[in-house]
């Protein structure tokens, strides 16, 4: 999971709690989902946290939600923003992967280390994690007072959002000091070639000019000239990306961060060919959420002034609905049913309407709830109610254990595995647990076999695209080979070793529609001084026996047994595996040095 | 009094005088050495004779101390060649002597180093030369050597341990025990002592005869170990997959089954996970390299997901502002996790439309491309389980977890909410260790989205958990290294001392 680092001090600064110890401020995280996991060189903080709350990725949002958590804010808090100035022109030879754009100009910031160190902190993790590391969203931040607008549209100052030829221009980006193409950036410069993926594959690559010239090569590196430092006064921040929504909701988690540090937000006009928007875009969304739900839910009977009261605490805002007439009519009718056993109402109107009233509070009520625009984790009602639901303290609630009356059971496959593997212990098999993931060396070569038709057990595999190391390419297509396997990893152990495994091989199979035949089998070794054919054979007739199938044992060829020593395993007429005596090569492929007999079959014969 | 036959043999062979060897006493009755210890002690046990043990010497010549009798030592050998090329008289190069001594590789130094140390002469710079004065025939080692080969023995000294030091003798102790008679065995004796037939094995004949009636069967001694008998028995893994799955069999769960290489759109888009999720796109994903993609999937679902997707579900309902495509839906991997079942019995195309109230579970493999190491496997099983019913509760969550973790002595549950892209609510369980009290993580459970269930056709609440079977085995069994228990590197040792679980 990811982590995000906090200085306490700071957190104490901006929630404004000075007195909390850093442990209470730890149990306090925790309480949000934040676990503390340990110090940092710097003396921070380092938080593990789910990925959903994108707007805790810095300390003043963590700040902003513990606020929230101790009752010291409520509802929803949207900051103003000042008339726009700068606009944003987008260029039609903008690259199509990567059309959109946005921002927002920041006034009065007032940075130190700290604040700047944070900044940076919440545009790294807004990368990782929204930006789906910078392909969907990048965040670019810039000295205003280094930038140059010209009155391109009516005395507003204007940079372009343009798409440049690879080694069309020029600029010295962030920790360099020549002037490089963007083609160069991607070859030279370190941060370059990170991030060179996400746009070698464009004709034309993103640039955003001022009047001076090109300044930044989104979503890659920014300029040299408009770095951002601790005596920057003013910011421009722009996003670009693959999607409007996730940018815009980028720079709203930014620009919440900031006013929090006391800094005033400008609105910046975005100029698309054919529309305009307006951003920072702050307004926030309505959830109509039902209180019937939420009771549901949460399992618990909640007075409709305390749903409200958990809204506000979650920093959301809940409203009855305003259809909740509509809500009032159709309950005044229903619970007329539902008063048995009660006298005919023939009291005064207004007790009726009160009723109805109450009707609608635990019935048809339905709530208006305002979500702020820093949030990106609230895309259904339910997401509402969990909020409510940790505001009200999940483990505050009384486990039930629910009265639902089903009838268990389990799968035939299953039962059929656990007969066999029953029947094998009784065998005196010692039952072994492998892993499917084999490599075709083990699975084929070792054992003399290659892929292909007619060898039992050595059927086309199933590859795996990018395995964790050459040990584990592909799945097994039968379970001798990992069998023989814990034989040789296991040969100053005591012997004899009679392993058994009635588990999972796979082969390629068109007739499937995943394309890949899944079968159980059945394999066992004897490893042992005087192990022979007939042990194996024996072995194998008391299971046919056990469980009612006819087996007959044709002698056949198979290039892991010894010629003449080898018979297919034939059950009521099918032939389903093989049993024998492992040749000597396999063997001592295999570093053993005791005579193996085996056989292997697949466990549905048996059905 | 009435003795075992070899007892009384040993007995009357047995001196009251002078302790005798077990070997002499064997020799005497006529039984194997073994016996006549064993009687000894049955004996001493009484108070009849008195054991004594003494500890004995034998020195013997190793293989390279036999050669040297038969060759001579190499340092004498090499004296005698540097005699003959004249070196007592003048230094001669030391390639001309060891050639003539016929001494060969390790010999060689062997006489270098012993030469100069036993006066043989000295070795400098190449060359060699020889004390007339000395004498070979008076070399200690060398008499030593031929006396040990001729009589079999040698007087303890510097010599021997000299010997012993260049590894040309071997010493070794053996115990020797001898039997003396007791007062009370000279006693007994002179009382009589007679043979009781015992028997060691009760035969066919034996019951058969009635002879059983008059016999008296040899005590053994029944505290002895007896011989490691290895049987056969469940995978410990196992027992306690078996275990998990009595548990919720008789909690009402029915055990569901399907496809370890299935569809993404399975796995993960049935579950509202949005394509460009990290774990999508990344390192602990096991895509397939052939097959690639599955044949088939349900037009109608695959739409509704798609929907579900990019748009939402219900009134107020929002859709990820992500990519959507359903060739990447239809692309195939080792599931991830087992809840690629779930979809699929959920979704009806497995077994029927479920009506609620139903319970599912499985327990059985999922893949993740992760590190390998003591804790994680490759391939590890995932117990997965999910309850359907109308108006389901966080309530009822809870309580159905905390049922199901006190079947393992886990209590005193903790819900630590969480974020899932499936559930919501989400919580991650934790519950104390049963031996360490320690708080440990020990799955992650919430109800079902709407986005992923009205999809599926699914028109009620669905809760589900899931946790990792070598989690809870490691727990339960005090496993260190998962890696003992599962895979080709298990070692047998380890499974055949495992305790049983139950």
């Amino acid at each position: 999971m990811p982590t995000v680092d906090i200085d306490p001090d700071e957190l104490r600064e901006l929630t404004g709690r000075e007195e909390k110890s850093d442990e209470e401020l730890q149990e306090d995280l925790f309480g949000l989902g934040l676990e503390f996991e340990g110090w940092t060189d710097e003396d921070e903080f380092e938080l593990e946290f789910a990925p959903d709350r994108l707007d805790r990725l810095s300390v003043e949002g963590v700040a902003r939600s513990m606020r929230y958590q101790y009752g010291d804010s409520r509802g929803v808090h949207v900051p103003s923003t000042n008339k726009a100035d700068w606009t944003i022109e987008v260029d039609e030879s903008v690259p199509d992967e990567r059309p959109y754009v946005t921002g927002a100009v920041i006034r009065d910031v007032d940075l130190d280390e700290d604040g700047l160190d944070s900044l940076i902190q919440l545009q790294e993790k807004l990368h990782a994690t929204m930006g789906r590391k910078r392909a969907k969203g990048a965040i670019g931040i810039h000295d205003l007072t280094m930038l140059k607008g010209s009155a391109a549209t009516e005395g507003s100052p204007t940079i372009r959002y343009v798409g440049v030829e690879p080694d069309e221009d020029r600029f010295v980006p962030l920790d360099s000091d020549a002037e490089l193409t963007p083609a160069e950036v991607l070859e030279e410069h370190q941060t370059g070639r990170e991030y060179a993926d996400l746009v070698s594959e464009y004709e034309r690559y993103p640039a955003i000019y001022d009047d001076i010239g090109l300044f930044s090569f989104p979503p890659v590196i920014n300029g040299r000239r408009t770095e951002v430092s601790t005596d920057s006064r003013d910011l421009f921040v722009e996003m670009t990306g693959t999607d409007q929504w996730t940018i815009d909701k980028m720079l709203n988690i930014v620009c919440y961060a900031l006013a929090a540090r006391g800094a005033t937000l400008e609105d910046v006009r975005v100029e698309y060919p054919d529309s305009e928007l307006v951003r920072p875009d702050l307004s926030t969304k309505t959830k109509r959420v039902a209180h019937d739900r939420i009771e549901t839910l949460l399992g618990i009977d909640l007075d409709p002034d305390d749903v409200i009261d958990l809204a506000e605490r979650s920093g959301l805002d809940a409203a009855r609905s305003e259809d909740e007439a509509t809500s009032n009519e159709e309950s005044s009718i229903t619970p007329l049913e539902d008063r048995d056993g009660l006298e005919e109402p023939d009291g005064p109107a207004d007790s009726d309407e009160s009723n109805a009233e109450d009707a609608a509070s635990t019935g048809d009520l339905v709530y208006e709830v305002t979500i702020p625009p820093y949030r990106v984790d609230v895309l259904h009602p339910l997401d509402v109610i969990d909020d409510l639901g940790r505001a009200y303290g999940f483990n505050d609630l009384e486990p039930r254990y629910p009265e639902v009356g089903t009838v268990g059971g389990r799968h035939e496959r299953s039962r059929l595995e656990r007969a066999a593997r029953t029947q094998l212990v009784g065998l005196g098999f010692e039952d072994m647990l492998n892993f499917h993931m084999i490599d075709e060396g083990q699975n084929y070569e070792r054992l003399g076999v290659s892929p292909g038709k007619g060898v039992y057990g050595a059927g086309e595999p199933a590859t795996i695209k990018e395995p964790y190391s050459e040990d584990y390419t592909m799945l097994r297509t039968w379970t001798l080979p990992s069998l023989l396997q814990v034989l040789e990893n296991n040969t100053h152990r005591a012997y004899p070793q009679h392993l058994s495994e009635v588990g999972f091989a796979a082969e390629l199979d068109e007739t499937e529609n995943t394309g890949v035949g899944e079968g159980r089998h059945v394999g066992a070794v004897l490893a042992d001084h005087e192990a022979g054919y007939e042990d194996a054979k024996a072995r194998l007739q008391a299971l046919a026996r056990d469980f009612d199938v006819a087996l007959e044992t044709p002698a056949t060829e198979h290039p892991s047994f010894i010629s003449g020593r080898a018979a297919d395993v034939v059950i009521d007429g099918e032939p389903v595996g093989v049993v024998g005596e492992i040749h000597p090569k396999v063997i001592v492929e295999h570093d053993l040095e005791v005579p193996v007999a085996a056989f292997e079959f697949d466990l549905e014969a048996l059905r | 009094m009435q003795l075992p036959e070899s007892e009384v043999a040993v007995l009357e062979a047995a001196n009251a005088d002078e302790a005798t060897p077990v070997d002499a006493l064997a020799a005497a009755t006529d039984l194997p050495p073994e016996t006549v210890t064993g009687a000894a002690f049955e004996l001493e046990e009484q108070g009849l004779v008195a054991v004594t043990e003494r500890v004995d010497e034998t020195i013997s010549l190793t293989d390279e101390g036999r050669t040297y009798v038969e060759d001579g030592l190499p340092e004498v050998r090499l004296y005698e060649a540097a005699l003959e090329a004249g070196a007592d008289a003048d230094p001669v190069s030391m390639g001309q002597v060891i050639g003539a001594s016929g001494l060969e590789g390790a010999e060689v130094d062997i006489a270098l180093s012993n030469y100069a140390r036993k006066g043989y002469g000295a070795i400098e710079s190449g060359e060699i030369t020889a004390d007339p004065d000395a004498d070979p025939a008076a070399d200690p080692e060398s008499n030593a050597l031929e006396s040990l080969a001729d009589e079999g023995t040698l007087e303890a000294g510097d010599v021997l341990d000299q010997l012993e030091r260049r590894g040309l003798v071997e010493v070794a102790e053996s115990t020797v025990r001898e039997v003396e008679l007791t007062e009370q065995g000279v006693t007994e004796l002179m009382a009589g002592v007679e043979t009781a037939e015992t028997v060691g094995q009760v035969t066919p004949e034996l019951l058969t005869s009635g002879e059983w009636e008059d016999v008296e069967f040899a005590e053994y001694n029944v505290e002895a170990d007896a011989e490691t008998v290895e049987g056969g028995r469940v995978h410990v893994l196992r027992e306690m997959s078996e275990r998990v799955k009595d548990v919720l069999v008789g909690m009402g769960f029915e055990e569901m089954d399907g496809p370890h290489a299935d569809a993404d759109f399975w796995i993960n888009d049935c579950l509202f996970m949005p394509q460009d999720h990290p774990a999508r796109t990344h390192w602990d994903r096991f895509a397939l390299e052939q097959p690639t993609h599955i044949d088939e999937l349900p037009e109608d679902l695959v739409e509704r997901v798609e929907r579900a997707h990019r748009e939402g579900v219900g009134e107020d309902g929002e859709g990820y502002h992500s990519p959507w495509d359903e060739d990447f839906a239809r692309a195939l991997a080792l599931r991830g996790h087992t809840t690629s079942l779930s979809t699929r019995y959920l979704s009806g195309t497995e077994i029927g439309e479920i009506e609620p109230p139903a319970r599912y579970f499985s327990v059985e493999k999922a893949y993740r491309n992760d590190t390998l190491d003591a804790t994680h496997l490759l391939e590890f099983y995932q117990i997965e389980g999910w309850v359907m019913a109308e108006d389901l509760s966080v309530r009822d969550l809870m309580g159905t977890f905390e049922e199901f973790y006190a079947q393992f002595g886990i209590e005193d549950i903790q819900f630590k909410p969480h974020y899932n892209p499936y559930t919501e609510p989400s919580f991650e369980l934790f519950g104390t260790h049963p031996t360490t009290g320690e708080l440990i993580e020990i799955g992650n459970s919430g109800i079902f989205r709407e986005e992923m269930l009205e999809p599926l056709g699914v028109d009620c609440d669905v809760m589900a958990w899931g946790l990792a079977l070598e989690r809870l085995a490691m727990l339960t069994t005090g496993a260190e290294d998962i890696r003992d228990l599962h895979g080709t590197l298990a070692d047998l040792e380890f499974l055949r001392n495992a305790e049983v679980t139950y």
